[in-house]
């Protein structure tokens, strides 16, 4: 490619580029998969699940037995900043994990998904 | 060269139209990823489990506790926002800077609840508020169609319902109780 088509690809994309906006918001601490595998059931007290997890992000009482929710929000926004014309779009999803307690303190249910893993920086913000 | 009205007239609507978009801000905010009602279908209150339920929505949102057993609920959002500022036409032949702005919000906010017994079986499932998928008028003065009992559309036209990503729950034999 000769230098001017050089020149010329480098501008369009540097005016694309200098519109374009990329934001990113987190909440939480990532929910390690590897340390929500060794949660065991029927096996693992609380205090362990405290070492492992730390205190939760919410407590909550359920029939009697103690839930840990820990939760983790991540918020990807592109926008599309043409001056006269500008499209935004902001996605959020959480990651969360609720771990059901029995009385005596042993852990006795995981909940858990991750859906962040799929969360993509997005700029039109029509359709789904 | 502008010879006659015709030409005068094709200007000022070329001008018109390609000016239009100008000062247009468009704005979408999602909480969690859109589904069908048929993505909640497979849930049959008095058969599917909780577990069920997680293996195919993911974990929810929140889990409260309530007389008969618990509620788990999956909220999700689809805010959409639309901002036109037709003063922009009149900025190029103005020294003022004028504004004529129409502006409209759409929250979209709804939740889907499922009811479980202490045994984690499913006793009851809906969404929130039902919302369905109306069209966003970006006019603020062009009426939206409420969601109101008698003039709910038909069930395949969901507007905003929640899609979470496959979850875990290792379930087993043992109940809550």
């Amino acid at each position: 490619m000769k230098l001017p088509h050089c020149l010329v690809c480098f501008l369009a994309v540097a005016s694309l580029l200098q519109s374009c906006a990329f934001s990113r918001g987190t909440l939480g601490d990532e929910l390690q998969t590897d340390v929500i595998k060794t949660i065991q059931k029927g096996t693992t007290t609380k205090e362990e699940l405290l070492h492992l997890l730390g205190a939760p992000d919410r407590l909550l009482a359920l029939n009697g037995r103690d839930v840990f929710q820990y939760y983790r929000y991540d918020a990807k926004a592109g926008s599309l900043l043409l001056i006269a014309l500008n499209f935004t779009r902001l996605s959020i999803k959480s990651d969360d994990l609720f771990v059901i307690l029995d009385r005596d303190g042993v852990v006795e249910e995981v909940i858990s998904s991750r859906r962040t893993e799929d969360l993509k920086f997005r700029f039109w913000p029509f359709g789904d | 060269m502008i010879n006659g009205w015709k030409d005068i007239c094709a200007f000022c609507l070329a001008a018109i139209l390609g000016l239009s978009p100008l000062g247009c801000n468009v704005v979408r905010i999602t909480l969690n990823r859109p589904i069908t009602p048929a993505d909640v279908a497979f849930i049959v209150p008095g058969h599917t489990t909780l577990a069920d339920v997680v293996a195919n929505l993911g974990a929810p949102d929140s889990i409260t506790d309530s007389d008969t057993g618990l509620v788990a609920t999956y909220r999700f959002l689809d805010l959409k926002y639309s901002r036109v500022n037709l003063g922009w036409l009149a900025k190029p032949w103005t020294p003022v800077d004028p504004d004529l702005i129409f502006s409209r919000t759409g929250l979209g906010v709804d939740a889907f609840e499922v009811l479980c017994d202490p045994q984690w079986v499913v006793v009851h499932q809906g969404f929130h508020r039902h919302l369905y998928r109306h069209p966003f008028h970006p006019y603020p003065f062009l009426q939206s169609r409420g969601s109101t009992d008698h003039k709910l559309p038909p069930f395949n036209g969901p507007a905003i319902m929640p899609s979470h990503g496959r979850g875990t729950i290792r379930s087993s034999d043992s109940s809550l109780q």
